[in-house]
């Protein structure tokens, strides 16, 4: 049960629409015009400094861990140095756009547009990105749909794990700034390499100056608050706000409470250094417990005011919103900021480490229902069955929370990525699905990647479907390939331009990261950064771990190399130029072919047929990228992940050889094809199992869909927790299970080719919802509806 | 060798232990006024197939691993499994040499001597009791239920995990009086057995559709859940262990 406090914030964080502060990039700019001619880490360092020591303090009703970004309680903020020209573009319709709409004022717009954007007129990360881009890399990676990257030139990267365990909560920002100055004092200002150093450290004393400035003006306004506050339990919350403002994050953390605030502080202080996606709170239930234990046994907390406590935060980690373009909505949809936090696993020990903590994150989800932070789980083969039981029981509640990780399919991961094996094990999720590590700068989805649109190019000698134009290399007519073995080596000649392509996007857009937006405030909480005295931009991590380009469209380009294989070379029930002009007609006038293309093998099915060749082109993926080395000589990583990409990058994409329309979505992550995978659940793990997932080390994503009746009683969900095991002994990473509701059970009435995998159990068996008569259809829904 | 198949049913969930494989045999010698599977009722009808044992045991394999974490296995079902029962004995050594679970849902109709060196491969029995007034069974099945009553002390003998199961039908046996007699019987032959009730439902109604035969009589109808519970209770009363695979 939520706290009435909690019910309330939660009621405006469901309620409200988020609004766009200026504030902070009014702030930024005055103090850039302030700092010219400076090294851009102090002036980036100086400008966080004085967002720190000049936004308007806000302590919302009721609140327990306090910080705010701006003046309203659901918040975003702009950026304009990374780019201004696309929130100029779109700023117009921030109300009215389909995907994350945001509220901003006339007044607002304004204010920007004469006070703002006219001073980093040519001075921002998008401008130069878009100057130095090669023609014909610019012309197939900007705004195409076809290879995407803008999040890392029209945002800042974010992907980063502080590391409390071993930084912040050892150290404070008090000790970072002693850290900092001892190393200035040891430095020869003769040696130019001393003064890049010199630089650095004297960024970090500001930012670390900057967030105990920050805290302190909480801790003056809380008293001040607390002396006029007409009630005397508010005011008491007040003046321990106050307090824990003091202590926090200047200093280590005594309580629980200080540590939950300490971690909101952190939040801010990335928030406002960069607006980044993905800033992971990490092993919350392994840095966290300590504190809980000793409050505990200290009678200074009780479970319940903890508890409070963590839903209050999972408030504040769901209030802020990430500001984005509508492109990169579009792949990061539903104002997802990314923040993976994860629980469970094992420790760096290799002990269990589950704990009371592990199980207060697993509630405050279950209750709280916000979309942040992202919860992750990691399940390994001796787990706790409490734990397991908890995971499954969430899982039911049909939130789609958790995401569900190997424990050890993890840790391989890291180790193919060159970790250390007690690092390794150490792992914790960022952003979507990538196994992490807090000693690590890594750009974690550097760019995604549209699969079918070298299966397009490959079959329309190297033309867009949709739009006529030459985008991939010179190809020959589909009509004269002779074999399937000579459509699958065109299609992997326009693959590797692609990764080609991916490449230098990355390379680019690192290159300008190094010189233009050092990380000052982030560099700081990652402890390698402070002993090299190097930024994490230009790799100053213990770990500079390879970008990762990400996937999109497995399923699609597997089944539609199969449906060619099969249709044309085996089956022979039309050639290759009937086959491209199918797909040229968008299957207009060639209803029977579509639809034995449609019955030819789908991965997800566990059918090797086509399984088989989803394996090649993961394995291609994974070798051809990490061929590829970046600006710090790591090896590049491949990933199959999900996000919403594959619905940009569906749009963009003509008619494919399994049957799929022209601007359907796309595949996400190692998932089957939507409806596509329709013999059992367990088909489709077993299928997409059989990929190498361990090699993608930036992550692999499976989403399945399941009846809540299947999940609804203890015994089910006994068996979903079998299920799990099972999957990741085959070799699996990750998997999310949609429990459906009966919308989506109406939905799926209305609209049954979208949804032939729906598996709804109907009276001792399961079957295919679409295979059952209207009447039983609506037997279903009332039942399901019961369930829910 | 090998037999005829209604369906292969896997990520079966509710008919025994964990993640289980449900298979279908065809044929059956009852003749169940609301059967919910009517192709089962013979072996050779457009709804089922033969297939080699070895094909059917091919077929398995992808699923243990799901047995393995789940505690399930394979469940023989119908139709009545028992009615081919080369293809059943099959099906059973090859598995149970594999140390795989067994489960079998039958209706107690075969000839007991002859099946239980089978039966006692099975780690489950679930054990169909439709009715205790003989001439009622024939009216509703097909047959009178002697053969049935007087089996099932004899599984019980052999020693599995028998959850008897009564398919609670309105207009046949969902009333009081029908059910209290089957407890009491169960009771004293079985003190202290598992019972699951089943309801019956209409979910077969396409089936008849596609075989062009007659719907069962309307007369038929679904008990209430709050009907079930009470009756559910009735059993407890009786000290039988009311249990349920939902």
């Amino acid at each position: 049960m939520l706290t009435p406090r909690i019910e309330a914030i939660r009621q405006n964080y469901v309620n409200a629409k988020p609004q766009i502060s200026t504030q902070r990039a009014k702030i930024w700019t005055e103090s850039h015009k302030a700092t010219e001619g400076k090294p851009v880490a102090i002036r980036r360092a100086q400008a966080f400094y004085d967002c720190c020591d000049r936004l308007e303090v806000h302590i919302f009703d009721g609140e327990l861990v306090v910080g705010a970004i701006g003046e309203f309680r659901k918040c975003g903020i702009l950026t304009p140095e990374f780019s201004w020209l696309w929130v100029d573009r779109e700023m117009d319709s921030f109300a009215t756009r389909p995907q994350d709409p945001y509220l901003m004022t006339d007044e607002q717009r304004a204010f920007v547009r004469k006070e703002i954007f006219p001073y980093w007129k040519g001075k921002s990360l998008e401008e130069a990105f878009l100057a130095r881009l090669p023609e014909d890399t610019r012309k197939i990676g900007v705004d195409t749909g076809i290879l995407d990257n803008d999040s890392k030139w029209r945002q800042a990267v974010g992907e980063i794990t502080p590391d409390y365990q071993d930084v912040l909560f050892k150290k404070g920002f008090g000790g970072i700034i002693r850290e900092a100055q001892d190393h200035i004092s040891k430095l020869d200002p003769t040696d130019p390499k001393d003064l890049e150093k010199k630089d650095f450290y004297e960024s970090v004393l500001l930012t670390s100056k900057g967030i105990i400035r920050y805290a302190n003006r909480y801790a003056e306004a809380a008293d001040k608050m607390a002396e006029t506050e007409k009630d005397p339990g508010r005011a008491a919350e007040l003046r321990q706000i106050a307090a824990n403002c003091r202590r926090v994050p200047e200093n280590p953390p005594e309580s629980f409470y200080e540590a939950i605030q300490f971690l909101w502080f952190v939040q801010v202080g990335g928030i406002l250094s960069e607006n980044p996606l993905s800033l992971n709170p990490g092993r919350f239930d392994q840095y966290m417990d300590p504190y809980y234990e000793a409050d505990l046994k200290a009678s200074a907390i009780t479970p319940d005011f903890a508890q409070e406590l963590v839903d209050a935060l999972w408030l504040k980690y769901s209030e802020w919103v990430w500001t984005i373009s509508a492109n990169t909505a579009d792949y990061f949809a539903g104002y997802n900021q990314f923040q993976n936090l994860t629980v469970g696993g094992k420790t760096r020990e290799g002990r269990d480490g589950t704990n009371p903590v592990t199980f207060m994150a697993l509630k405050a989800t279950e209750e709280v229902k916000s979309h942040q932070p992202g919860l992750s789980v990691r399940v390994h083969a001796d787990c706790p069955k409490e734990f397991l039981d908890g995971v499954t029981h969430l899982v039911s509640k049909g939130t789609g929370f958790p995401a569900i990780h190997s424990d050890s399919v993890g840790y391989q991961m890291l180790l193919n990525a060159g970790y250390e094996p007690d690092d390794a094990r150490d792992w914790n999720n960022c952003g979507c699905v990538v196994p992490h590590y807090r000693k690590t700068g890594e750009w974690t989805a550097a760019v995604n990647m549209n699969f079918g649109s070298a299966l397009e190019y490959a079959l329309n000698e190297g033309r867009s479907l949709m739009t006529g134009e030459k985008m991939g290399l010179d190809e020959k007519p589909a009509g004269t390939f002779a074999s399937y073995e000579e459509v699958e080596d065109a299609f992997y000649r326009q693959f590797d331009n692609l990764c080609r392509h991916a490449i230098i996007l990355t390379v680019e857009a690192q290159r300008l990261h190094v010189e233009m937006v050092p990380r000052p405030f982030l560099s700081s909480c990652i402890e390698h950064c402070m002993e090299s005295g190097t930024d994490l931009s230009r790799g100053g991590a213990k770990y500079n771990i390879g970008p990762v380009i990400t996937g999109i469209g497995l399923a699609v380009v597997a089944n539609s190399l199969a449906a060619v294989k099969k249709l044309v070379f085996e089956d022979k029930v039309c050639d290759m130029a009937t086959l491209a002009k199918a797909l040229q007609a968008d299957w207009v006038g060639y209803e029977d072919l579509r639809e034995q293309a449609k019955a030819a093998p789908k991965y997800g099915n566990d059918d090797d047929y086509v399984d088989s060749i989803a394996q090649k082109l993961a394995n291609h993926f994974y070798h051809e990228i990490h061929q590829y080395k970046d600006i710090f000589g790591s090896p590049f990583l491949t990933a199959f992940m999900g996000i919403s990409n594959y619905i940009p990058m569906g749009r963009v994409l003509g008619a494919t050889p399994d049957g799929r329309k022209g601007g359907e979505p796309s595949s996400e992550g190692v998932s089957p094809f939507v409806g596509t995978d329709t013999s059992t659940p367990l088909a489709a793990m077993r299928s997409t199992a059989k990929l190498n997932q361990e090699v993608h080390s930036g992550g692999t994503l499976l989403n399945l869909r399941l009846n809540p009746e299947l999940v609804a009683t203890k015994r089910g969900q006994a068996n979903l927790g079998a299920m799990v095991q099972t999957l990741f002994s085959l070799g699996a990473f990750h998997v999310q299970f949609n429990c459906i509701s009966s919308e989506t059970l109406r939905d799926a009435q209305a609209h049954p080719e979208n949804y032939k995998d729906l598996l709804v159990r109907v009276a001792g068996y399961s079957t295919q919802f679409v295979n059952l008569s209207k009447s039983m259809q609506d037997a279903i829904i009332a039942r399901t509806e019961h369930a829910c | 060798m090998g037999g005829y198949l209604m369906q292969t049913q896997h990520f079966s969930v509710n008919d025994g232990e964990g993640i289980r494989t449900t298979l279908f045999l065809a044929g059956c010698p009852l003749r169940c006024a609301w059967c919910a599977n009517p192709e089962g009722q013979t072996c050779r009808n457009p709804m089922t197939r033969w297939a080699e044992t070895e094909e059917v045991l091919r077929e398995l394999e992808g699923q243990r691993i799901f047995y393995r974490f789940s505690g399930g296995g394979v469940t023989f079902s119908g139709g009545e499994a028992t009615m081919q029962g080369d293809f059943l004995r099959e099906l059973t050594d090859a598995l149970y040499d594999d140390g795989c679970s067994l489960a079998l849902e039958t209706c107690g109709v075969f000839d007991f001597d002859a099946l239980a060196p089978t039966l006692a491969k099975m780690d489950q029995i679930f054990y169909d009791l439709k009715h205790l007034d003989p001439e009622v069974h024939r009216k509703y099945t097909g047959m009178d239920n002697k053969l049935i009553l007087e089996n099932l002390p004899r599984v019980a003998a052999l020693g599995p995990d028998l959850v008897v199961r009564v398919p609670v039908v309105k207009g046949f046996n969902g009333d009081d009086s029908s059910l209290e007699a089957i407890f009491r019987w169960l009771a004293d032959r079985v003190p202290g057995g598992k019972i699951e009730l089943l309801p019956y439902h209409r979910f077969g109604e396409e089936k008849y559709r596609q075989l062009g035969r007659p719907l069962p009589p309307a007369s038929f109808t679904v008990p209430s859940p709050e009907e079930l519970d009470r009756w559910r209770a009735g059993a407890a009363d009786h000290g039988l262990t009311v249990v349920s695979y939902r």
